[in-house]
């Protein structure tokens, strides 16, 4: 038996989150999706579905997993599993009926024998799984799937407290001075032996879990409520970190923020409030950023998602942003923006419109485009080589395409602010 | 108004620039003090302005005023 993780056609409305990026490499909680999923099936053999453009950048240092392989999955019987799944402990067994796993219209999972697969073969991957579908017994499923980039918020406190009992195994290990304070149970505080915590921190775990991981460094007068999640090598500059918080490696947070997920690599020093958000990769945001994730009269918040505003029929969701995007100082964005990849935002006080398409800049209420794609893989390279990263080319290609398959949305608000 | 007259214009209101300032040999950044932003600002003034399309590679390499009145004329000339 093995497993095969796909992408299904969900992965717009995760854009520009799932531009960069196969859907299950989001993150939620401590983890990608990907991981949550796997740590469920230890020592499995996996198979990967994703877009054709994704897939040199995902399978770098992948050589035991196969990608994009229809044959692969001829020989063995195969649990497949959408990867938009926030797949809970214990929830699906890799053994059991042939069955297809149903959420409302959405496909969960399809258990099939190598029969199955031969008889409903087809080179086309979606094909092949609409015709499992047909063939296999349906089961209705309650589950948590990702659909729009909010889910990954509103889930993300029952992730990061199933995370910190997947992990934990041993009380606090790293020091903590006599004038920092674990307020609320200590046993729901773990601090790594490497990471470190200044004077003057306090840790709030009465509500949740707090996790700081290896290497990270929690400077004095920060104030980190559970349940959280501090990053490899991250540091929280005095910062008050809210309930519901993920930051992912080598990020740098500051001023306030909550119920927000960091995805990594991503600078935000500086004072400013974000919250119910999802930023990106190699982002800075600029002083004083600040992000609205409540609407003054308390009505649900519209997102764009795909060429259109959707209710996203809850009242508390901040700002999601791409890869590789810059906020100037003082930036105000309104509830529910949205961000491209590889964005230049300077602002003169006014709230930003609710969204704004990848590698443009965005320049005093008007959009530009800037000095090109050329420009902002430049860009990045200085940005990702102060960090000892280097951009590989199949990043790049990856940002082409991304650049490509936004052009339409980007050339449209040019050319409207021309006017 | 000539291509020049409509481009001195351009760049003394997006640079805020004074009239004996902008020179056909002015530079758009060590002499007018254009940051980038200004400057993208600038290329699109002048692609809304002559209506045409300015691609970023060539924009960047317009660094006068008197390259710019060049490099519209030619742009014109084409259509």
């Amino acid at each position: 038996m093995k497993i095969c993780i796909f992408e299904d056609e969900g992965y717009e409305n995760l854009y520009p989150l799932s531009l960069t990026r196969p859907v299950f490499e989001l993150k939620c909680g401590q983890v990608t999706l990907k991981e949550r999923i796997l740590r469920n099936f230890p020592g499995v053999y996996v198979s990967y579905f994703l877009r054709d453009y994704l897939t040199p950048v995902f399978s770098q240092d992948k050589k035991e997993v196969s990608v994009n392989e229809m044959e692969a999955l001829k020989n063995e019987n195969v649990l497949f599993i959408n990867g938009r799944w926030l797949l809970s402990k214990g929830e699906l067994n890799l053994t059991g009926e042939e069955e297809v796993g149903i959420c409302g219209e959405e496909t969960l999972y399809l258990r099939a024998t190598t029969k199955t697969i031969k008889d409903c073969f087809s080179l086309n991957f979606r094909e092949f799984i609409d015709s499992l579908k047909q063939k296999l017994k349906k089961k209705e499923v309650k589950a948590r799937l990702v659909n729009y980039p909010w889910d990954l918020i509103n889930n993300n406190c029952w992730a990061l407290e199933e995370d910190f009992e997947f992990r934990v195994k041993k009380d606090v290990q790293g020091k903590l001075p006599s004038s920092a304070t674990i307020y609320g149970e200590k046993d729901r505080v773990f601090i790594a032996r490497s990471a470190t915590i200044q004077p003057l921190v306090l840790l709030d775990s009465t509500k949740g879990s707090i996790y700081i991981d290896e290497e990270a460094i929690v400077f004095a007068h920060s104030h980190i409520k559970g349940p959280s999640y501090i990053g490899k090598k991250s540091q929280i500059l005095g910062a008050n970190i809210g309930e519901g918080i993920s930051i992912g490696p080598t990020s740098r947070v500051g001023g306030e923020v909550e119920e927000t997920i960091i995805h990594g690599f991503t600078n935000k020093a500086h004072r400013g409030f974000f919250g119910h958000s999802y930023l990106g990769e190699w982002i800075n945001i600029g002083a004083l950023c600040t992000n609205s994730d409540l609407k003054n009269d308390y009505s649900t918040v519209q997102v764009y998602i795909k060429g259109e505003f959707k209710d996203s029929e809850a009242t508390k969701v901040g700002s999601f942003m791409g890869d590789h995007t810059k906020l100037g100082i003082g930036c105000l964005l309104n509830t529910g923006t949205i961000i491209g990849v590889g964005s230049n935002i300077v602002t003169a006080g006014k709230v930003l419109p609710k969204f704004i398409p990848s590698f443009t800049w965005y320049l005093n209420g008007k959009f530009y485009k800037g000095y090109g794609l050329k420009q902002i893989i430049e860009t990045a390279k200085v940005v990702m080589s102060r960090r000892k990263v280097a951009i590989s080319s199949e990043e790049v290609k990856v940002l082409e395409e991304a650049f490509k398959i936004t052009k339409k949305e980007r050339e449209k608000l040019i050319e409207k602010s021309k006017r | 108004m000539s291509v020049e007259e409509r481009v001195k214009k351009i760049v003394m209101q997006q640079l805020r620039a004074r009239e004996d300032e902008v020179t056909r040999e002015a530079r758009f950044v060590q002499d007018l003090g254009a940051e980038s932003i200004d400057s993208i600002e600038l290329m699109a003034a002048f692609e809304a302005d002559f209506d045409i399309e300015i691609p970023p590679e060539e924009g960047e390499r317009v660094q006068t005023v008197g390259e710019a009145v060049g490099y519209i004329e030619k742009k014109l000339k084409k259509l």
